[in-house]
């Protein structure tokens, strides 16, 4: 006020976010640098990979790319991810929804108990039940099958919770007023619930997708068969086969995270929301 | 058109009874009101009424059907919540179409319903545009528009006005009336605010405690209301009340003439008092706070009978401070027993 009296108006220097901005870009420079090294490692001849320590590649070539992409199963392996990962994000999610719905509006004997052993599932970690999902899968014939990946990673309760919470928040007018115009369950759940905010849909198919293109130990236990080999498990058998060549390995590991990549680049915002909404439930 | 019955109504959550041997006849196309403080069972009694809550005796009949155990959706009622319940996703001609949408009705026939309703409520203008957009009166009149709709045979109000600027909240009463006599279809009006129930109702139910404490039209309510509760509960500001003796003596005061045997206290309205000079009243008090309306004044008063209010004339001069006497209308006093009952 006195400044601007004074016809001097003064910019006071903000140290601690200054401070807090360099820490910030630092910390993202930190993070960054692996990623930036497979890229450039990437365009880089498989002889250049260790002789040279430059920022940038001085022979750049795309051999890597094109070796991972005619010389291997690499195209069916991105078929294999792209189908598991939509089937299991589809069903995961639409399962989540209808679960998190009957829990959060419907009222049925048992439903407080189902809660928490949705609760409780949510605390045992997933290699702990690998073992089990492995013998089940195995004895009923589902290994190298698309199914047989699939069924174990539908297991999401955290989904669920989140779609619970968000029914819970949801006023009980909008639920009488539909009864009251006659809505089915099937209906307030696909006609009103879910289009009120598609956001959460759409936070929670994002983060699961990504969770399931990124699953390497299931996917890897249950496909032996290299047809039937997911993005990620098939990369780590180029490993196998070339021992050393970096830059074949990481072009198939940047082919393999590119979809990943573009989805949190055209829905960033949607992946922040879902991951808030889902480590809001876990602290 | 249809007339609800109530039959010996009781619902409990848990050990707690909130309605309790409820009886009640609303005529077919007529106005009423359920009137009462908050807590008073009146919400509760409007959505038994709807089938959204379970009654745990007794009986509901809508027309000649006995819906006691029947679906909210066929029960042929619609209802209109306080808060609008409004979809936020769908547009104003969707909100209003939506029981027919929900029914599979052509998608044509859907527009041209939501477009009639709209018309009704001044609303056409308004279709395409998302609840978001749209002013508290919009709003309402959209949810008003969501229950016409149906066409329903009773419509059910749960305190509709109360999200309301003071001045919209009297436009859209006037709507509401309007809309009434237009369409003469019965309507259930739930609210604490008993200047609403008088203006729109043609009969008030007066509920407390999950109880009935009188069911009457506005005028025989004010006039001649059946207990303290009543007498207390209708009329702003709220009626006076001062103890009596066997004698007709009020504490600090004279004794006034025709009070009833067995009265143990008297009830008098601020515009049956009048202001006299000191000494020359039934009472003497001080006024505290004088309040003015332009059109009227009330005076707040501490006498030895307990806080009085007093209508006067808006012209008339008195200051906090000044000590006045406080003369009765003798033909405009009610009188209680020591249950609470009107006496006479």
């Amino acid at each position: 006020m006195t400044a601007l009296s004074a016809g001097h108006p003064t910019r006071r220097i903000d140290l601690a976010g200054v401070l807090l901005t360099l820490l910030t870009l630092i910390a993202a420079a930190i993070w960054f640098l692996p990623i930036y090294w497979a890229l450039v490692t990437s365009l880089r001849f498989d002889a250049d990979t260790v002789r040279e320590f430059s920022p940038w590649p001085s022979n750049p070539t795309l051999q890597g790319y094109i070796f991972g992409i005619t010389n291997s199963n690499l195209p069916v392996w991105y078929l294999n991810s792209t189908i598991t990962s939509v089937a299991i994000t589809v069903i995961a999610v639409l399962v989540s929804a209808c679960a998190g719905y009957a829990i959060s509006q419907l009222r049925f004997p048992g439903r407080r108990l189902l809660w928490w052993i949705i609760l409780a599932s949510f605390m045992i970690p997933v290699p702990a039940l690998i073992v089990n999902h492995f013998i089940i899968i195995a004895g009923v014939g589902l290994l190298n099958t698309h199914l047989g990946i699939i069924l174990p990673m539908l297991i999401t309760p955290v989904t669920v919770i989140v779609y619970k919470q968000f029914f819970d928040s949801l006023p009980r007018e909008y639920r009488e007023a539909a009864v009251m115009d006659g809505a089915s369950e099937f209906q307030l759940l696909f006609r009103l619930f879910l289009p009120m905010n598609w956001g959460v849909t759409t936070a929670m198919a994002i983060i699961t997708f990504i969770g399931a293109w990124n699953s390497f130990l299931w996917p890897f236990l249950a496909a032996n068969n290299e047809r039937m080999m997911t993005v990620t498990v098939g990369i780590a058998t180029v490993q196998d086969a070339f021992g050393v060549a970096y830059g074949r390995i990481l072009a198939g590991a940047v082919l393999a995270s590119l979809p990943v990549a573009l989805a949190y680049l055209l829905f960033q915002r949607r992946v922040t929301q879902a991951i808030a909404l889902s480590t809001g439930i876990k602290g | 058109m249809a007339s609800v019955e109530l039959a010996s109504i009781s619902k409990s959550f848990g050990a707690v009874d909130v309605i309790r041997d409820l009886s009640l006849s609303v005529e077919d196309g007529s106005f009423c009101a359920l009137l009462g403080p908050s807590g008073c069972g009146k919400s509760t009694l409007l959505r038994m009424i709807a089938g959204l809550e379970r009654v745990s005796g007794g009986s509901v009949r809508i027309g000649s059907r006995d819906v006691t155990h029947a679906e909210p959706k066929s029960r042929g009622v619609a209802m209109v919540f306080q808060s609008y319940a409004l979809y936020p996703h769908l547009t104003v001609a969707q909100n209003i179409a939506f029981s027919l949408s929900l029914a599979g009705r052509p998608r044509a026939e859907q527009r041209a319903a939501a477009e009639r309703v709209a018309r009704l409520l001044q609303l056409d203008h308004l279709l395409d545009r998302r609840p978001a957009e749209l002013s508290g009166g919009q709003r309402q009149r959209v949810a008003i528009g969501r229950a016409l709709v149906r066409e329903p045979q009773v419509f059910l109000f749960d305190e509709p006005l109360s999200n309301l600027d003071a001045l919209l909240r009297v436009q859209m009463r006037i709507e509401l009336a309007k809309l009434h006599n237009e369409i003469g279809t019965t309507m259930i009006y739930v609210t604490h605010d008993q200047v609403e129930a008088m203006t729109l109702a043609d009969r008030i139910v007066v509920l407390d405690r999950g109880r009935i404490q009188q069911v009457g039209s506005p005028l025989e309510l004010y006039n001649h209301p059946a207990n303290r509760f009543v007498a207390g509960f209708i009329g702003s500001p709220g009626m006076n009340f001062v103890p009596v003796d066997s004698e007709g003596r009020i504490p600090g005061g004279g004794r006034l003439p025709a009070v009833p045997p067995g009265a143990t206290e008297l009830g008098i309205r601020p515009e049956h008092l009048r202001l006299t000079g000191p000494g020359e009243g039934h009472l003497d008090a001080r006024a505290t706070v004088v309040e003015h309306l332009g059109n009227t004044s009330f005076v707040y008063l501490d006498s030895a009978a307990g806080q009085m209010i007093v209508e006067a004339d808006a012209g008339y001069r008195i200051v906090p401070g000044d000590t006045v006497g406080l003369a009765f209308d003798p033909a405009r006093i009610h009188a209680f027993d020591d249950k609470g009952l009107a006496i006479g």
